[in-house]
């Protein structure tokens, strides 16, 4: 691994074997984003996202059901993402928009070569992505255990 | 060619979407305490600004325009934006379940950025052709991931020096954005656009 690492908190939510799955957890901050809803951390809202969320790990620490982890991934990997994921189908459409422009000069030839790049945009993400992950570069990595409550953990003392 | 080119620098740098428009201030405020989240915010802002710049290009040409609906276009343009922010989460989630469980976090904070919203009303005002269209949105956004990450590194840089107790956290924040916007104000000898 190399770089610095973007870090995160994440329970464990089910093991499998040599796998664990595992829920990330969002910081205190995130409750009072005008998106929280959307993203499913507001308390009693929808689970659906936070499920979508959901990422397994290979079970190298010995985790149980309800044990908070710190994982990590580096820098670079989420920069490559971002360029494989975005970067590289809005390029390829603008090209192609731009390409269509000047080879026919309507709108319409414009706007069709713009479709056909991002879909070739997207066709290559999903081939170079799937290499990235037969090599394991895109999953995140286990860097020790997390202690204290969690964000949505209160603790009454009466 | 020309043409394209000013209009591009003059959305990016001369009209910047953050310091000049002052739009999209929550998430600029928001995902730039470090450099590698505002480079996946920015890129992902990008591709979702851009294709809503494009659809709405269509829906105003094809449906509101046409039929004098021009009092919806608020709305649509709304509904259009979340449509596409969806449609991006369901097209990464079906390429790459990796690539979106690294990257998923920024997509419903798109949804809520008024400056996507921005963008294409901009461009209607404007009567921005389709090529026009796309690269206006492409552009802004550029501007606005420019912005994030200039700024992500500036506060990456303040959170490491001594800040007096009374301008801690956001005060520090919002006095260097304002010297960054006087930075960008000398952008605005270069075109009148």
């Amino acid at each position: 691994m190399d770089g610095h690492l973007v870090e995160g908190v994440a329970r464990v939510v089910a093991t499998d074997g040599d796998t664990v799955w595992l829920e990330p957890e969002q910081g205190e901050a995130c409750e009072g984003c005008l998106s929280a809803a959307g993203c499913g951390v507001k308390s009693g809202g929808s689970n659906r996202r936070l499920l979508a969320r959901r990422f397994s790990m290979v079970n190298s620490f010995d985790g149980q059901v309800g044990d908070r982890v710190v994982f990590g991934i580096s820098e670079r990997t989420l920069l490559r993402a971002s360029a494989l994921a975005y970067a590289l189908p809005l390029i390829l459409m603008v090209g192609g928009a731009m390409a269509g422009k000047l080879m026919t000069g309507s709108d319409g030839g414009s706007a069709l070569a713009s479709v056909l790049g991002l879909a070739a945009g997207l066709l290559f993400a999903r081939f170079r992505a799937g290499r990235l992950d037969a090599k394991g570069e895109l999953s995140p990595h286990f860097l020790r255990y997390a202690y204290g409550p969690g964000p949505s953990e209160h603790c009454d003392q009466d | 060619m020309q043409e394209f080119i000013l209009l591009m620098i003059g959305a990016a740098l001369v009209n910047n979407v953050v310091l000049v428009r002052f739009l999209g201030l929550c998430s600029f405020m928001g995902v730039t305490t470090k450099i590698d989240t505002a480079v996946g915010m920015g890129m992902a802002t990008t591709f979702v600004m851009t294709v809503s710049s494009i659809l709405a290009w269509a829906i105003e040409v094809f449906l509101l325009a046409p039929f004098g609906l021009g009092y919806l276009r608020t709305i649509t343009f709304i509904l259009v934006i979340a449509a596409v922010v969806q449609f991006t989460e369901m097209v990464i989630r079906k390429v790459s379940p990796s690539l979106f469980q690294t990257l998923g976090i920024y997509l419903p904070l798109i949804t809520t950025n008024c400056a996507v919203l921005g963008i294409p009303l901009l461009n209607v005002q404007s009567k921005h052709n389709f090529i026009e269209s796309m690269l206006y949105g492409f552009a802004s956004a550029f501007g606005y991931s420019l912005i994030l990450v200039i700024f992500a590194g500036l506060r990456e840089r303040i959170a490491l020096n001594e800040v007096p107790r009374l301008f801690g956290g956001p005060p520090i924040g919002f006095v260097t954005a304002s010297l960054l916007a006087l930075a960008f104000m000398g952008f605005s000898g270069i075109s009148a656009n």
